[in-house]
């Protein structure tokens, strides 16, 4: 129970830091005073602009927890990520196709569209190539995996090649890659909280088969999983989870390879409660993250991505340390 | 009445024929050994009746069902099934993993789950990670999650193998224990304990049954020499027959 109070006030802690952070420092009292409804345009801004995006950040990070717990749990690999299965390779074409195809639809509905698209569909490509190949198990699904990133990648390279003379447009698809959450309306935070929430559903849905499958294939079968059709599911339904985090906030590194890892410290391995805490966890890192991203070199912003793999590396190389200690 | 039966099973795997066209019949409460030589096919035969290999020809039933027919779910509540090896992927708790075991029960896993934790004595290691566990807790623990829901039968791959001779005594005993109104099919490596033990003995040889029937008339039969391809001298002592090799 401590635990959990804890994940509560850290990200509630992290939520406040963030909304204070940016370009213009606020206080919590300026915080206060905006959503008591003064009408300054200082409030206005906080209201309009920063919230929104310190909760879109937040749930941007409660995805890619939840996304992240679900693949190293469905591989039963720590060092396992959410964009695995090709989910980075296809956002990534999805994005470019949206940026640079003059399609002569609103980008702030297509971008998100198309990256959602290209990241469950590299996934279901994946499974689907796997079941082609014969190799059904988490073992041919990597593989296929990899191959599927390739192809998506060189298809990226392609468009990427062909359609841009100019380099402006280039730098918006590097700069969509490398992530960051975009400042959502209201309206659309709202989608945003209700698919998370959705998603923190279906992903528990999960939690008992992922705790069978982590006894191994052998055992989780004997105790009546139906090993192969629990991980294609498993899959596809953490890959819409990961789908999600990317559309709303493009490729955030690590965050879905440390949240479940630092849950796991602290609520143990079971999945019921590590896919929440997970959330916590990946909610609070992404949400300090994107308020360095803002509020370190105004008045530019550095990319999201950026910031969570560079202090992503440092972590990691903590987490191999501890491994070799233990 | 029977509650597995095995009619015309093969299992062939990249060339090799793991199993060659092995049929059997096992009663609703027995103890059966399952003896032979490495390689002769035993885990795989317990693999294939546990639903875990699919036979390359030949079919399984539980009672009067197919196999094939059953869902994982019913076929877990019918077959328990412990493994040679096993190694959880996360380091869970002693209380998680007896739990585990137990959710085949549906509503009734945490009473499941208690009884088997009091049954195998492992109370005061509830809390304990299994990577701090030794070879003798890690058996009680797994016998605890295998047998927390007690199926009509059980299906053991040499679980004691690795153990002392009192851990291996007392795993042997407890699979043999609940044989007496439940099917027990135990492959055995200690050859001596096969014999003091077990009702029935199956004696397996590259892929086939050469031998099957009561544990002393298996014990003085031929053809468990040539399917070790060694000669045994049968020594006759106050708590059964001893077989050593000459």
């Amino acid at each position: 129970m401590k635990v959990w109070l804890g994940l509560v006030l850290i990200l509630a802690g992290a939520a406040v830091v963030a909304a204070c952070a940016g370009h213009e420092w606020a206080s919590p009292v300026d915080l206060a005073r905006a959503l008591a409804g003064d009408g300054s345009l200082r409030s206005r801004l906080l209201v309009e602009w920063r919230m929104p995006r310190v909760l879109a950040a937040a749930l941007v990070g409660v995805l890619l927890g939840l996304g992240g717990a679900v693949f190293q749990g469905v591989f039963r690999n720590p060092l396992a990520e959410p964009y695995l299965l090709g989910s980075a390779g296809g956002a990534a074409l999805g994005a470019t196709v949206a940026l640079l195809v003059p399609l002569g639809l609103s980008q702030s509905l297509l971008l998100p569209a198309l990256a959602f698209a290209g990241a469950w569909g590299a996934t279901v490509l994946v499974i689907g190539v796997s079941r082609v190949a014969g190799a059904v198990d988490a073992a041919g699904m990597l593989l296929a995996g990899v191959a599927v990133a390739a192809v998506l990648g060189a298809l990226r390279s392609f468009v990427m090649l062909a359609l841009s003379d100019e380099t402006v447009s280039l730098q918006i698809v590097l700069s969509w890659v490398l992530g960051g959450v975009q400042t959502p309306t209201w309206p659309i935070l709202g989608l945003l909280a209700v698919l998370s929430a959705a998603c923190l559903g279906l992903t528990l849905l999960f939690a008992r088969g992922l705790d069978m499958i982590g006894l191994g294939e052998v055992m989780a079968t004997a105790f009546g999983l139906d090993v192969n059709r629990f991980v294609a599911l498993a899959v596809l339904a953490g890959s819409v989870v990961v789908a999600a985090a990317v559309a709303f906030g493009g490729l955030v590194a690590f965050v879905g390879l440390a949240a479940p890892h630092i849950a796991r410290w602290l609520v143990g391995p079971m999945h019921r409660p590590l896919l929440p805490a997970s959330a916590l966890v990946g909610a609070s890192i992404v949400t300090i993250a994107d308020a360095i991203a803002r509020a370190a070199l105004p008045p530019s912003e550095i990319p999201l991505g950026l910031v969570t793999a560079v202090a992503g590396g440092p972590f990691f190389v903590l987490l191999l340390a501890h491994r070799l200690r233990t | 009445m029977t509650t597995i039966s095995a009619d015309g099973l093969f299992l062939k795997r990249g060339g090799a024929t793991l199993l060659a066209g092995l049929s059997l019949s096992l009663g609703p409460a027995s103890s059966v050994a399952v003896i032979g030589p490495n390689g002769a096919g035993k885990s795989m035969l317990l693999k294939t009746l546990a639903g875990i290999e699919t036979p390359t020809a030949g079919r399984v039933c539980v009672g009067d069902h197919d196999l094939a027919l059953l869902s994982s779910a019913a076929r877990a509540r019918q077959i328990g099934y412990l493994p040679q090896h096993f190694e959880p992927h996360w380091d869970l708790r002693v209380a998680e993993l007896v739990r585990l075991g137990a959710e085949r029960m549906g509503h009734q896993a945490r009473d499941a789950a208690d009884r088997a934790i009091a049954r195998f004595g492992l109370g005061l290691l509830c809390a304990r990670r299994w990577s701090t566990l030794s070879g003798g807790e890690r058996a009680r623990v797994l016998l605890a999650m295998v047998l927390a829901v007690d199926p009509p039968a059980l299906l053991a791959d040499e679980p004691a193998a690795s153990l002392d001779i009192r851990h291996r005594i007392d795993v042997v005993q407890a699979l043999v224990a609940r044989a007496t109104d439940r099917l027990s099919v135990v492959v055995m490596h200690d050859l001596d304990l096969t014999f003091r033990f077990f009702d029935n003995v199956i004696v397996m040889d590259a892929g086939r049954i050469v031998a099957h029937g009561r544990a002393q008339n298996v014990f003085d039969d031929l053809r468990l020499d040539s399917a070790f391809g060694v000669r045994f001298e049968r020594l006759k002592t106050p708590y059964g027959g001893l077989l050593r090799p000459k």
